[in-house]
């Protein structure tokens, strides 16, 4: 579509304010289509493909002669495949996705050239294939979430820059004094994710620091990304879908100022956590504990103003898929925050450390929250960018169903196999393999939840191909999960 | 919130403050370590590696290997890795300046390798197929011969690698049959139909290999001994427990690195490096199982991870002091400097 | 942007792909939606303010508690000293490691504890709190000394021909470790022109046993009574300690 401006004035198209919301909104849905989309479709590829490797890495840890003999297929190589897929293929483009649409509702203009964002989501696919292409075949640099290449990461990084312009553009010509809570958090991803990459790459590759401080960068980089880039667009995902579900305004304005400033502040001090009693001067743990007790204070406020915003809606959790999803990613993120905690403290890390509750740790911040609230904004996207409603309410539940279930026992295996793992590894009566022993139990258990998982995730790429294919319903009511009897209040 | 200044503002100043505060400040106070050396400035520690080490490092990334190993040792006061025999003192900075990159790992699927190279017998125990890795060996592993130091601390918990009862020979039979070996079995010997991995070893190696008799030293200080495989920790045992590390550990998890090694047949004269299998592992007559350069490489990266030499201003445990460390150094006297240990009390 | 052709024009509702002209026509979805989100401003409640301060509390003390003392080679939290990676040159030879000297050790003890009352040049306060520079005290068994220093002293007392009395000495048996006071006795014996013989650890640890059932601070009458000997187990029978000797030469 070519109209870039949009008639906002001309009193002849429409008579009423209503109406020219509901037209301007038209026009940016319609200029957002083809790039959304594009990102959601690559995404949810790359979700598919990340969750086959998940379910292969996790039976072979318990069962390590399955597929074992040929280079590429071995545990070493799928687990960072299946890392790299899952952060840099799915939840990265499905967030560009998801905050590109935000950005351009909430700036109120339409997408100028989005083929330049076309061509990012290309040039990121690109990268990413190359990048896991590279890994299997044994040119992993080693780092976690770092594993491409030098290469690959030129590519990301010019992907990255076509896809960041229009962000400036868009601010350019938005419209409206107000930036609202939504914009704020998407800003500072889309700005603090370049720096981010740029100073890892840097520091680890280019002028590479000396000996551990490698590690700090790693892990400083890999934290960051987590909280500032994934964390940060979910934020304000949750922030813009829970009013906007509801209509109801945002609770308070001071609570989202101070949860916005002191997430920024604290929660990009925490990296060094996952470092407890290693090689490091102790005050550089010390502060990424100090921070991460400290990012109490964002949760805290964070939850209570999504939670007294919904407060008296929460009846509507039973129809909207979206309310449900972001709801259940918003409290993941208090509970993802609070175990980071309980985890990171000394007495305790000395257990939990080196063992299989971090990888819990990630799998609640990247799926259990990240990822949920991503389902919901798509479940809410999706239907203005191809114009039908989600077809099937049930393979609605059945997705969120099968989510929520199994990343709780998901988390629920790892935590509890890795405190017991950590416990008999402080245990020095015990032999080391003993440890292993203990966990591996958990280990199936996981492997069952990622089964549960992997139906999710397939069902859900298999209803929004049907969107895609046009099969949707069309309708003038959205999807509900279950039937409303009256005309519901949640505009959905 | 109105204006763009104050939120551009925002959100560089705060991450600029978690870039300076956790990147910058700790590259100025410790990145820029120099390797230690005594008085007359020899005795340098660590010391640049070698070639293979470096290439050693990268199939170590490629592969994975940190995913699962660690290559840290935590301090007495927070964790046992010490008294588990993984290291004689914690791991400081000053032990990783040549490493790059740097695996200090997050996860311990298997054990900690930060000592690996030291827990090896001593050089001229090593069989002779441990002439590929025996050159990198660290240059300070003689001058304080780690393998007696570190094999006290760790007897009185037996079987620090794990499971060495299954695997002792003696009590193999429903052990062997039950070997999850999908691999291809080799030739006539199938895995079912083996008794055991031990005397399988002796059958088939002892014959043709000269290396057998020398493997079998039955004394010796460290903890597992697989009869018919070469010594724990050398060289040849890498290679064996990297191709098949069910054969000398039946419960490890670990995958084995089959595509590092080729499968050949002989010519000529049976290979210096050729691997000493056993049970279903052992190649047809009149073929050999040889290590790739790359698995010679890990191998020697694997052999190179020593952090037994001590470091200015951190407790070591005493080479040849009694078992249970914490205690044996506190009642040394007057000497030991207010360890983190008598800190706490 | 290019239309997308695949998806031909349906009736009834749907904004239908390519048709750009008529604006009227909006996506069902887009009518039906709520406004954007606003803002409310409903105030802090002070049970937030009150997780606030928890958190900040909490935050800090743990970073003051583990920090190390923030240097770069304190790797342990709890602040052990730091390794002393420059000035190790006068250390000891034959491959022990070179940590702090006890008297080095005792310097920081003794900054932290005694300094307040009997100053960093070891002179005190006239009429108030004695010198440790020249004192008979200091100067003479490690026995008188180690009793005040453990149990503390009170009551008048003549140090150096001078009278003092004006000030409680308190007992450091509860608060430091034998290590830190054999350390900052070391010290204090060996500064300000001080030379005495070193104090070790094992030493004060038998004379904490040995004064065990005394709970009162002594007076001059009580250390006087004591013989002014050194506590047995020091440093002279044992000279196959290489660390031990008193000061190491200043590099």
């Amino acid at each position: 579509m070519n109209a870039t401006g949009i008639p906002l004035k001309e009193p002849a198209i429409a008579s009423a304010a209503g109406d020219m919301e509901q037209l301007e909104r038209a026009y940016i849905d319609a200029s957002t289509r083809v790039p959304v989309l594009m990102f959601y479709t690559s995404a949810i590829a790359w979700l598919l493909l990340g969750t086959v490797l998940a379910g292969v890495v996790s039976f072979k840890l318990h069962s390590p002669d399955l597929l074992g003999n040929i280079s590429f297929l071995t545990w070493g190589r799928l687990r960072p495949v299946h890392m790299n897929v899952m952060v840099y293929g799915w939840a990265s483009m499905a967030g560009m996705g998801t905050a590109v649409w935000l950005m351009a509702r909430l700036c109120r203009t339409t997408l100028r050239f989005p083929l330049l964002l076309v061509a990012g989501a290309g040039f990121w696919n690109i990268g990413v294939l190359i990048g896991i292409g590279a890994i299997l075949l044994g040119d992993s640099t080693g780092f976690q979430w770092l594993e491409f290449p030098r290469y690959v990461a030129v590519i990301l990084f010019v992907a990255y820059t076509l896809m960041a312009s229009w962000a400036v553009l868009m601010f350019r010509h938005r419209r409206g004094d107000q930036i609202y809570i939504t914009q704020w958090y998407l800003l500072g991803a889309f700005l603090w994710f370049p720096w981010l990459y740029a100073a890892g790459q840097l520091m680890l590759f280019v002028v590479p620091v000396q000996g551990v401080l490698q590690a700090a960068v790693g892990w400083w980089y890999a934290n960051n990304l987590l909280f500032l880039w994934f964390g940060a667009i979910a934020l304000g995902t949750a922030y813009y879908m829970i009013p906007k579900v509801i209509g109801r305004p945002v609770y308070s304005y001071h609570l989202a100022t101070i949860g916005f400033w002191t997430f920024a502040l604290f929660s990009s001090w925490t990296g060094m956590t996952r470092l407890v009693d290693g090689p490091f001067p102790a005050w550089m743990i010390t502060a990424s504990i100090s921070a991460t007790i400290l990012t109490m204070i964002p949760v805290a406020t964070v939850g209570l103003n999504h939670h007294l915003t919904m407060k008296g809606y929460f009846p509507l959790l039973r129809y909207s898929p979206t309310l449900r999803f972001t709801v259940f990613g918003a409290m993941s993120y208090t509970i993802f925050s609070v175990i980071g905690v309980l985890i990171s403290l000394r007495s305790v890390a000395r257990y939990v450390n080196f063992t299989q509750a971090s990888i819990a740790y990630s799998h609640l911040g990247l799926y259990a929250f990240f990822t949920m609230v991503i389902f919901g904004a798509m479940y809410y996207i999706v239907p203005r960018l191809v114009g039908r409603e989600w077809r099937y309410a049930s393979l609605i539940k059945l997705h969120f169903w099968a989510s929520a279930y199994g990343i709780g026992l998901m988390t629920l295996m790892l935590l509890a196999g890795g405190f017991l793992q950590g416990a008999d590894m402080q245990n020095p009566a015990l032999p080391f393999s003993e440890s292993i022993e203990t966990v591996l139990p958990y280990l199936r258990g996981r492997s069952l939840a990622g089964i549960l998982l992997t139906v999710a995730n397939f069902i859900f790429a298999y209803h929004f191909g049907l969107m895609l294919l046009g099969l949707g319903r069309t309708s003038t009511v959205p999807t509900f999960l279950n039937p409303v009897d009256a005309e519901p209040s949640g505009g959905h | 919130m109105k204006g763009l200044a104050p939120l551009f503002l925002g959100i560089f100043g705060t991450f600029a403050f978690s870039w300076i505060g956790l990147t910058v400040i700790p590259n100025w106070q410790i990145g820029h370590l120099n390797p230690e050396s005594d008085e007359e400035g020899t005795d340098i520690y660590p010391q640049p590696q070698s070639g293979m080490f470096e290439r050693g490092a990268h199939v170590y990334a490629a592969n994975g290997c940190v995913y699962c190993h660690s290559q840290q040792v935590r301090a007495d006061y927070a964790a046992n890795d010490i008294e588990r025999g993984w290291g004689n003192r914690r791991s400081a900075p000053s032990d990783y300046l040549f490493e790059r990159p740097v695996f200090l790992g997050k996860m311990r699927m298997g054990q900690d390798l930060a000592n690996i190279g030291a827990r090896a017998p001593a050089q001229q125990e090593s069989p002779a197929p441990a002439g590929a890795a025996s050159p990198v060996a660290s240059p300070g592993a003689s001058a304080t011969s780690p393998a007696p130091a570190t094999s006290p601390s760790s007897q009185p918990s037996p079987a620090t690698a794990g499971g060495s009862p299954t695997t002792s020979p003696a009590q193999s039979s429903p052990a062997g049959s039950s070997s999850p070996n999908t691999s291809p079995p080799p030739g006539q010997r199938t895995g079912v139909a083996s008794p055991s991995p031990g005397q399988m070893a002796n059958a088939t190696s002892g014959g043709n290999s000269p290396v057998a008799a020398t493997a079998q030293t039955p004394g010796a200080p460290w903890p597992i001994q697989t009869e018919g495989l070469p010594p724990m920790y050398s060289a040849a045992w890498h290679h064996v427990h990297l191709y098949s590390p069910r054969s000398i550990n039946l419960d490890s998890n670990m995958p084995s690195y089959r595509f590092l090694y080729e499968k050949r047949r002989i010519s000529g004269e049976r290979s210096a490096d050729a691997l000493q299998l056993s049970g279903s592992d052992v190649p047809p007559e009149g073929w050999e199982v040889v290590p790739s350069y790359d698995a010679k490489c890990l191998v020697a990266y694997l052999m190179a991870l020593n952090q037994s030499h001590p470091l200015k201003g951190l407790r070591s445990t005493g080479g040849a002091s009694a078992p249970g460390p914490s205690p044996a150094a506190a009642s040394q006297g007057a000497s030991p400097a207010p360890s983190p240990a008598a800190a706490k009390k | 942007m290019d239309d997308e052709p695949k998806m031909p024009p349906r009736t009834g509702q749907g904004m239908d792909y390519g048709e750009q002209a008529d604006v009227l026509e909006v996506h069902a979805a887009v009518q039906r939606e709520k406004r954007e989100p606003r803002v409310g401003a409903e105030p802090l409640s002070i049970w937030l303010i009150a997780i606030y301060g928890l958190a900040i509390f909490f935050g800090g003390a743990y970073l003051g508690r583990y920090s190390g003392n923030f240097s770069g080679g304190g790797l342990d939290p709890m602040g052990a000293p730091p390794a002393p990676k420059k000035a190790v040159a006068g250390g000891p030879a034959g491959g022990e490691q070179v940590e702090l000297s006890p008297r080095d050790r005792g310097k920081k003890i003794f900054a932290a504890n005694c300094q307040t009352c009997h100053q960093a040049n070891g002179l005190g306060v006239p009429g108030q709190y004695p010198p440790l520079a020249g004192s008979e005290f200091t100067n003479g068994g490690s026995r008188r000394m180690g009793m005040i220093v453990l149990k503390g002293l009170q009551g008048p007392v003549t140090v150096k021909g001078q009278q003092f009395g004006a000030a409680v000495m308190q007992p450091w048996d509860k608060t430091l470790t034998d290590q830190k006071i054999a350390d900052v006795m070391t010290y204090e014996r060996s500064e300000w022109g001080n030379n005495a013989s070193p104090v070790t650890a094992e030493q004060i640890a038998a004379l904490r046993k040995e004064l065990a059932s005394h709970h009162e601070s002594y007076t001059e009458h009580d250390i006087l009574a004591a013989p002014d000997e050194d506590i047995p187990g020091g440093a002279p029978p044992k000279p196959g300690e290489a660390s031990k000797p008193a000061a190491p030469p200043k590099p």
